[in-house]
């Protein structure tokens, strides 16, 4: 599936702390022609997400309002969003996190502190393949 | 999970620190008001769990960001206060004083450590998980019921270094039946044609939780997912509106805005000198157009205030946190009763009085109220009541801080006074002078056996703070009554309406938060008295001070008939005349500190443009009043 490469990938941050958005964003500064959104609840963003196309999703765990894990098995119920790249960036380390997520359709799991090299890393892996570099 | 300090490869976090500790402040503001509020439902025996939600949301949040800038011991504190709110939102741990007592000392070492990270100055140290006694640790959670029985699928891969170290099937198996029942065991085939062994075991035992379930060729998932906190019901969208805005890029704003102001006096100025040479219909509508212009610029400084107005009561919650401490530490029953806590001041101001509050809040609990045996036998309630209190008038805001504690002994702080030669014998203290008294350098500390003095914050800077800030302070005390601080601020510091005096052809600024009133003097009405000159004001006797002499002027009065104006600044026994030649005008100026040696006189407090490029000096009030007040201290009686 070939899309123009003029095309600007859409990044949507979900997370209710606004310095760890910044954070994530500027790790992900070094990637070209992706522009980003930001939301500090999981409502925030479904709404986001309905208004605007997304093409990969970096969601927190525990946020106000509603739970990571509820947003994640909203999107994949979502017939737009069901292969949507989603990656839970959260704090919680434990295997019943992990699997819970894996379980609710995460592409990909990673832990808070996370190094801006790592995220950018896989941030880059799974964004569609016209978008890399 | 977490990286170690020295590993993070390019200080990524660092970067952010202004956020961090901005959205740190925040939260922990909001943890205090919601402790306040749990502490009180402990009490009435209820607690509300969206109180407990909103509390671990906070420290979550705080951990997860502290360890992206590397602070690693503020993540592992808010962590272990995570586990706590954990447990008692489980209902495996009932909150009690105790234990919110633990939870606020932890929040309290919290605070203090991320102000010394900020100021970079020594951290506190946070005691061990161990050695911290008053806050419940999560663990012992499970002791008070039995735990629930899990189901965990381990998965091991043999390898030979494993087999060496005695790590085999059967060692395995023998720990596994050591902490439950084995379920079952399957063979699996993996990619390259490795072989590993699933179990699924069956415990009390949180394997998750240990590490050598994880280790070792052994990774362990719980094999029913019991999801948590989902199923919640979703409330409404609170989406936040609020922006925050750094403080330098509003002052930024409010000059630019004073340079308007300014333009728009010297545009004023000008249409008044054209209108002899225009026509009348013309002038005016020009004219007529600077007015409107000043009335928008007016509105448009107010907007800009309000958006740099912070209330009080997130200073107010602090001090109610910190009278908790105190009162628990030293066995003292202390109710604080809040009142104004919505009242708005500039967020400049708050910052740098907050150290002064803290002061004055810390004398009325250490020094002011007294023990519940003492208070019962002094015929009062056994508890102790603080008053903070915070009004807004007009152009100023004032902060009151008073407790009906033991008062002052004026008594003993004159008869030191005396000793050291501050006060000469024969002077009754009144408040004012009590008041000058006590914040004298050094000497309140030694008036009163300050435990806080290691705190670097005396009366003396308490006072020199709030002046500083253009602001006054007084007291009133009376002997086991209490006694009742008052901080009087204007509402901001970059803007002022001034009054305009001229003085022996000199003009000045005078700050009009500092002016009581003004009215026009009759030379006949002054009396002398000793050294001072005074006349009779509103029941009593009004001292002056002639500005000409404070400054020593020598040019001429400019004035034919003899008569004043003075204008009166200080209440009470504190009230000061100060006297002019005559009061030319009112004005908006923006004000400028300046460096400059030349205007670095004291009482001159900074300098301003009034639109016709002449620089105009900015009186010192509180300075001025000062040293007159020094000196009629040592003055008289002599």
């Amino acid at each position: 599936m070939l899309r123009p490469l003029a095309k600007t990938a859409h990044v949507l941050v979900v997370d209710d702390s606004p310095t760890m958005r910044r954070m994530i964003v500027t790790a992900l500064r070094g990637l070209e022609s992706v522009k980003f959104s930001e939301a500090g609840s999981g409502l925030e963003a479904l709404e986001r997400m309905t208004l605007t196309p997304i093409d990969l999703m970096i969601l927190d765990l525990n946020m106000p309002e509603m739970h990571g894990i509820e947003v994640l098995q909203f999107v994949r119920a979502h017939n737009i969003y069901s292969r949507l790249p989603v990656i839970v960036l959260t704090t919680r380390g434990d295997e019943t996190s992990r699997s819970e997520a894996a379980a609710s359709g995460a592409t990909d799991y990673m832990t808070k502190p996370f190094q801006a090299r790592d995220l950018l890393e896989l941030v880059r892996n799974l964004l569609p393949e016209n978008e890399k570099p | 999970m977490t990286t170690p300090d020295s590993e993070a490869p390019d200080n990524f976090g660092e970067q952010f620190l202004d956020d961090y500790f901005a959205e740190c402040d925040e939260h922990i503001a909001s943890v205090r008001r919601h402790l306040l509020a749990l502490d009180q439902q402990v009490g009435e025996g209820r607690i509300d769990s969206a109180l407990l939600d909103e509390l671990f949301r906070s420290f979550h949040t705080i951990k997860g960001i502290s360890g992206m800038v590397g602070f690693r011991d503020e993540e592992q504190l808010a962590h272990r206060i995570e586990d706590t709110l954990r447990a008692v939102r489980q209902g495996d741990l009932t909150l009690n004083v105790d234990s919110i007592d633990g939870l606020i000392e932890s929040v309290a070492m919290l605070d203090r450590r991320l102000a010394a990270r900020r100021s970079k100055t020594p951290l506190p140290v946070v005691p061990g998980e161990g050695a911290e006694a008053n806050l419940p640790p999560a663990a012992a959670a499970g002791a008070i019921g039995e735990s629930p029985l899990l189901t965990f699928s381990i998965e091991f891969t043999p390898t030979l270094a494993l087999a060496e170290q005695g790590i085999n099937i059967n060692s395995l198996r023998a720990r596994m039946q050591e902490i439950g029942e084995i379920l079952k065991s399957t063979p699996k085939v993996k990619g390259q044609g490795e072989i590993s062994f699933q179990f699924q075991v069956r415990t009390h035992v949180d394997l998750m939780a240990l590490p050598e379930w994880n280790s070792g060729g052994l990774q362990t998932v719980a094999a029913a997912p019991v999801p948590v906190e989902m199923n919640r019901p979703v409330p409404k969208i609170a989406s936040s509106n609020v922006v925050r805005v750094d403080l330098v890029r509003l002052d930024e704003l409010i000059r630019m805005m004073g340079e308007m102001v300014t333009s728009r006096a010297r545009l004023e100025d000008q249409v008044k000198q054209a209108r002899k040479t225009l026509p009348s219909t013309e002038w005016r509508a020009m004219f007529e157009s600077t007015q409107t212009m000043a009335r928008q610029l007016r509105d448009l400084r107010d907007g800009v205030m309000r958006v740099r107005m912070v209330q009080v009561g997130e200073i107010f919650d602090r001090m109610q946190f910190v009278v908790r401490d105190m009162a628990r530490e030293s066995g003292k029953r202390i109710i604080v009763d809040v009142v104004g806590q919505e009242t708005e001041i500039d967020k400049f101001l708050i910052e740098r009085l907050m150290d002064p509050l803290l002061h004055l809040v810390r004398n009325a609990v250490s020094h002011g109220l007294e023990r519940p045996d003492e208070r019962k036998s002094a015929g009062k309630p056994p508890e102790g009541r603080l008053t903070l209190r915070a009004v807004a008038t007009g152009e100023n805001v004032t902060i009151e801080i008073a407790d009906d504690g033991r008062g002052i002994d004026v008594e003993r702080v004159a008869e030191r006074a005396r000793a050291t030669g501050l006060l000469a014998p024969g002077v009754p203290l009144d408040n004012a002078r009590l008041l000058e008294v006590i914040c004298y350098p050094g000497l309140s500390t030694r008036v009163e056996a300050d435990r806080e003095s290691g705190r670097g914050v005396g009366m003396d800077v308490v006072k020199s703070t709030v002046e500083a800030l253009t602001g006054t302070l007084s007291l009133s005390t009376e002997m086991d009554q209490g006694s009742r601080f008052c901080i009087e601020l204007p509402l901001t510091l970059a803007l002022a309406d001034v009054l305009i005096v001229a003085v022996r052809g000199q003009t000045y600024a005078v700050p009009q938060s500092t002016v009581r009133e003004v009215f026009e003097v009759d030379p006949s009405a002054v009396r002398a008295l000793e050294r001072n000159e005074i006349i009779a004001h509103r029941g009593g006797a009004l001292p002056l001070l002639r500005l000409s002499e404070f400054f020593k002027l020598t040019e001429p009065k400019q004035s034919r008939d003899g008569r004043f104006h003075v204008f009166v600044t200080g209440t009470g026994t504190n009230a000061l005349g100060i006297v002019v030649d005559r009061i030319v005008g009112q004005q908006e100026i923006v004000v400028r500190t300046i460096g400059d040696s030349l205007v670095q006189v004291p009482g001159i407090a900074g300098a301003t443009d009034l639109g016709d490029e002449k620089v105009v000096l900015i009186l010192d009030v509180p300075a001025i009043r000062r040293s007159a007040l020094q000196e009629r201290l040592i003055s008289t009686g002599n």
